[in-house]
């Protein structure tokens, strides 16, 4: 079954998630990050996105998934963990 | 190991301090939001390697709520408030945090020239901002990424972004803060908490209290010194104007790009 859930998460600075997965087999099916931060290029940030479409919601899963997509890039006010955080944050009652 | 210090100094030293024969100034007024930031993307893109750097200096008529390039307008604006009040409201091409443009100066400066560094590019134009601060009494210091303090309070917010191998920084220097207005048109997660986040704003915000002439006039001085280059004071071209008008329609004021997210 399809599930949305929240996030708002404090790293540096503040990140938005809007998730909706399944809960059967525990993947996103889509992401919507959004925040006061700072990424360059900012066009990572859609890439991101597509990226974590399909993975599994465990933090290793996610985690790896982030740095993947964002070697090539730069970012100011998360990181990798924190970001993971915000994300798994949304499941939490 | 001292050797590498030093080595490492003296490059942090020369990555810091670039200079420009020439800058080309323009100061375009009050403008409306989606205006201003058309504009601020047109001298971005049609920047080239003859291009000088731009210093533009301007206002926001009418007010304005800008929200950065990551954030939702839906999120973070209270868009049938701003209606009733006649404030504007548009997405930056930067990152960063919704930004209430009342009563402030704000600027823009776009280079070919720059450290590839961010947060050395930041600091580098930063540092003109906080001269131009101190010149006008204050002790200001820039805190990265994007922040500049006096007394622990915000008094400048900056962003920049980089396209067509150009970067572009733009920024605010806070005049006065209407915390309440700021309040009103900037969603807050639930009203319980409104008050108490209005208060710690109130302890980390303040304005210079000093006229936009005499902002401009300093910013103008400092960007001077710090880069040791001349004013070319110019307006814009016809190109550049049409340029901007067409961006206005086809992304500023279009629901696509302001409802992006």
């Amino acid at each position: 079954m399809l599930k949305t859930a929240h996030n708002v998460y404090k790293a540096k600075k503040l990140i938005k998630i809007s998730l909706e997965y399944m809960d059967d087999g525990n993947v996103i099916k889509s992401i919507r990050i959004t925040g006061d931060f700072f990424l360059y290029p900012e066009e990572a940030l859609d890439q991101l996105e597509s990226s974590l479409i399909g993975t599994e919601i465990d933090r290793h899963s996610i985690k790896e998934t982030i740095e993947n997509a964002l070697q090539e890039s730069e970012p100011f006010g998360f990181d990798s963990e924190s970001l993971t955080d915000a994300i798994l944050g949304c499941l939490k009652p | 190991m001292l050797d590498r210090e030093l080595d490492k100094n003296q490059k942090d030293k020369f990555r810091l301090s670039l200079k420009f024969n020439s800058i080309r100034l323009l100061e375009t007024g009050f403008n409306p939001a989606s205006w201003n930031m058309a504009l601020d993307e047109v001298l971005l893109m049609n920047c080239t390697n003859d291009s000088p750097p731009i210093l533009r200096l301007y206002g926001w008529s009418p007010p304005a709520v800008s929200i950065g390039y990551f954030q939702s307008m839906e999120e973070e604006v209270n868009v049938d408030k701003c209606n009733d009040l006649g404030i504007e409201f548009v997405r930056r091409m930067t990152g960063g945090g919704a930004v209430l443009h009342q009563s402030e100066l704000t600027y823009s400066f776009i280079t070919k020239s720059y450290p590839m560094n961010i947060l050395a590019s930041y600091e580098l134009i930063c540092d003109a901002v906080v001269m131009c601060i101190n010149k006008l009494g204050f002790r200001s210091i820039y805190v990265p990424l994007n922040d500049i303090l006096v007394d622990n309070k915000k008094v400048s917010g900056n962003a920049q972004t980089r396209r067509n191998n150009t970067l572009l920084q733009h920024g605010t220097i806070l005049l006065n803060v209407d915390f309440d207005k700021m309040f009103s048109v900037l969603n807050v997660p639930s009203e319980k908490i409104k008050d108490k986040m209005l208060e710690n704003v109130k302890s980390r915000v303040m304005g210079l209290n000093k006229t936009f002439e005499e902002v401009a006039d300093k910013l103008k001085v400092s960007f001077s010194e710090k880069f040791n280059a001349q004013f070319i004071l110019d307006d814009l071209t016809d190109k550049e104007k049409k340029d901007t008008e067409k961006l206005v329609t086809e992304k500023y004021s279009a629901h696509q790009w302001n409802w992006k997210k």
